[in-house]
């Protein structure tokens, strides 16, 4: 072992804490705020530590702001639009990856230009049709909203992964007698499962993150999603109820962080396997 | 037989779902929604129990109370209003309801009102929902007006004395006071304490209020019906003032340049400012919340330019033109903003209630968290030439606040700011 190492290893330990601190710190700095009294969190001089320990916020944002709940509605449509997608963007992006030519170069142009369309040029028609469908104001609705909203992106995703899986692979399974569905199911999708995890977490994300179609389309207060409600706790001119706000935030994440812990391994190993090979 | 059984029992099925689905809409409620901007708990507390009291005392009509955030109201409206998915009765603000209003989204209400709303609410207020052919689009029950909020114990220090009532200071004197209360009070040649800072993160409204004192409207209508802006010697007022105190005299905080009024709060806690002027009324609930113990602080009178007054906008009710239950949507509207309700709204909202009635109402008279000094300052309000001028929002956000931001971190000089705002305001609120 040469002299250098032991030092190169030791800048690097201290690069990455640097990093993990840099990460960690505005998560950190929200929990830390979430456990602050309102008059020490307006205080000036931005203490780190709170000087007094309070779960008052918490208590606040469960019981009467309702954040449980709308939690539990957020979670149950993005669980459903990322599983909605992920079954409707892998064996279409099966079919891309494997029979190129015919319609497929139209439909990858389509998919990458759908990317470009901003979400205001869609929203009146797109609510005009979930309204005339009976869907306006339900969870259904919105599901379908963020799986149309995710679809493209999957797709391009997963057609990636799955051009990666080598042809012989499938060639070998269709030998042993296996049909397509079989194919897929039984061999593909377990070679792609870390795609699948990475790209579902994409849908999921985005649906739990997001803000405008939900608060167009969902009118009922019991069926509001939590990024709506935490939106309530902001004010005019930059007054907020801070308190509350971060305490709905930190709980807001909780979901989040569990499924990463969860499928982390899943999806660092998805991002490493050829997500970008078009 | 069931083949001829099946035929007759379907008929049945038929008829007695037909009589059960029409027996329960003839006793289902008329629903109706109404969304709210109230977002302070007490705001919300009162806003509900309102709609709870209809609720309990209207069996047939029952409302749902929506709440929505200020920061996303306006694009939540345009698209209810594109995809005719409407809130029954909503609650905004006047400058925005006129636009709407000629748009085609809104109910115009002169004709349907009742006699007590119609004369109860003053006339100012009116004519902040009222357009240039006198139609109104909205019921104006809420509105702010801008105070002074300053800190007793610095004053006591530097000797300074509050004014009062009777006897409020102008511009120059707050000025004066300002240039006593600055102080470098460790002696490291840096002031530690300014007279007073101005929140200048959105300074565009504020600056449109304040300079209708000193008789500024910025906005002009021409002959032919088209508007210009216009930067003469009383609009230019108020932005030498804030300018000076700020790079000349030093007596006005350099922090307010990136904040908000109310974000000055900690340094207005702490003994950095001894004054916040040209702050919400509302602020006030901020202070009685979040203030530590034992900081002394209080209202001053509307300071005094050429007269007192200063623009306003008002908080309103309109009612959804594409909504279906418009004979309930106004009754349930008139009930929400009856003498007590709207008193009880506005105390909420930290607000001044547009009712005559509720105005004088003793808990705005009192001199508990200042009400009685801010209430005075609601006796100037007028409705500010903006609130009427085409495409304002875009005025605001693309020419004015840029510019002014730029003048108070002092890149350019107030003759450079003016002759933008002529030139780039008038092509936008023409456009």
């Amino acid at each position: 072992m040469t002299p250098q190492r032991p030092i190169a290893r030791f800048l690097m330990t201290v690069a990455l804490w640097t990093f993990v601190f840099f990460l960690a710190f505005p998560l950190v700095w929200l929990v830390l705020t979430s456990l602050k009294p309102s008059a020490e969190i307006m205080r000036s001089g931005a203490q780190f530590w709170p000087e007094t320990f309070t779960l008052e916020n918490f208590r606040n944002a469960i019981l009467q702001e309702r954040i449980l709940q709308t939690a539990f509605n957020t979670f149950r449509v993005a669980v459903a639009s990322s599983l909605l997608t992920l079954a409707i963007a892998t064996p279409a992006a099966y079919v891309l990856a494997r029979r190129p030519g015919g319609v497929n170069k139209p439909v990858v142009g389509w998919i990458l230009l759908s990317q470009t369309f901003p979400v205001i040029l869609i929203i009146v028609p797109l609510f005009t049709i979930l309204a005339r469908a009976g869907l306006g104001n339900t969870h259904l609705g919105l599901v379908l909203v963020y799986t149309v909203w995710s679809l493209p992106f999957v797709l391009w995703m997963l057609r990636g992964y799955i051009r990666n899986v080598p042809v012989e692979i499938e060639h070998a399974a269709a030998m042993d007698g296996a049909n397509h569905f079989q194919i897929l199911t039984r061999v593909l999708i377990p070679l792609i499962l870390p795609g699948l995890v990475a790209t579902g977490l994409y849908g999921f994300i985005n649906a739990w993150n997001e803000f405008f179609f939900a608060l167009v389309l969902l009118k009922s207060p019991e069926l509001q999603t939590i990024q709506v409600n935490l939106a309530r706790f902001r004010g005019v001119e930059g007054l907020a109820r801070w308190g509350p706000l971060a305490a709905g935030s930190v709980l807001a994440t909780i979901p989040t962080l569990i499924l990463f812990g969860f499928l982390q391994k899943g999806l660092v190993s998805g991002l490493h396997s050829g997500g970008v090979k078009g | 037989m069931p083949s001829i059984r099946l035929p007759h029992a379907l008929g049945v099925l038929f008829v007695l779902s037909a009589l059960f689905v029409g027996a329960a809409q003839a006793q289902a409620p008329v629903q109706l929604r109404f969304v709210s901007l109230a977002w302070q708990p007490q705001a919300i507390e009162a806003a509900q129990s309102v709609v709870a009291d209809w609720n309990a005392q209207n069996p047939d009509v029952q409302v749902e109370f929506q709440q929505v955030d200020w920061g996303s109201i306006h694009d939540y409206l345009v698209t209810s209003f594109e995809t005719r998915s409407v809130p029954d009765v909503f609650h905004y603000e006047s400058s925005a309801i006129l636009d709407f209003g000629a748009r085609g989204y809104l109910t115009e209400l002169s004709s349907i009102l009742s006699d007590d709303l119609r004369s109860d609410v003053v006339p100012g207020a009116w004519e902040s929902v009222t357009d240039a052919d006198g139609n109104v689009w909205g019921v104006p029950f809420l509105w702010e007006s801008l105070i002074v909020l300053y800190n007793r114990d610095l004053f006591e220090e530097a000797g300074v004395e509050a004014p009062t009532i009777d006897d409020p200071w102008t511009w120059d004197e707050m000025r004066a006071a300002a240039a006593e209360l600055t102080r470098d009070t460790d002696g490291d040649g840096q002031i530690d304490q300014y007279g007073a800072a101005f929140g200048l993160r959105s300074p565009v409204n504020r600056i449109l209020n304040l300079a209708v004192g000193f008789g500024g409207d910025f906005f002009y209508r021409r002959d032919d019906g088209s508007w210009e802006v216009r930067v003469g010697d009383a609009e230019r007022e108020i932005l030498t003032i804030i300018t000076e105190m700020m790079f000349e005299e030093a007596t006005a905080s350099p922090d307010g340049v990136g904040l908000s009024g109310p974000e000055l709060f900690p340094g207005f806690f702490e003994g950095r400012y001894a004054m916040l002027p040209g702050i919400g009324v509302w602020a006030r609930q901020q202070i009685v919340e979040n203030a530590p113990e034992g900081f002394h602080w209080g209202v001053l009178p509307p300071l005094v330019a050429e007269t007192q007054e200063q623009g306003s906008a008002t908080q309103t009710l309109s009612i959804s033109a594409a909504s279906t239950n418009q004979e309930e949507a106004l009754a349930f509207m008139e009930f929400f903003l009856n003498s007590q309700n709207m008193a009880t709204l506005a105390q909420g909202d930290w607000l001044f209630p547009t009712r005559a009635s509720s105005f004088d109402l003793p808990e705005f008279q009192t001199e508990e968290a200042g009400w009685d000094v801010a209430t005075e300052s609601a006796r100037h309000l007028r409705l500010a030439a903006f609130q009427r001028v085409p495409n304002f929002a875009e005025f605001r956000s693309r020419v004015a606040t840029p510019i002014l931001q730029e003048l108070f971190a002092g890149r350019i000089t107030v003759d450079q700011a003016a002759e933008r705002l002529e030139q780039e305001g008038t092509s936008t609120i023409n456009r």
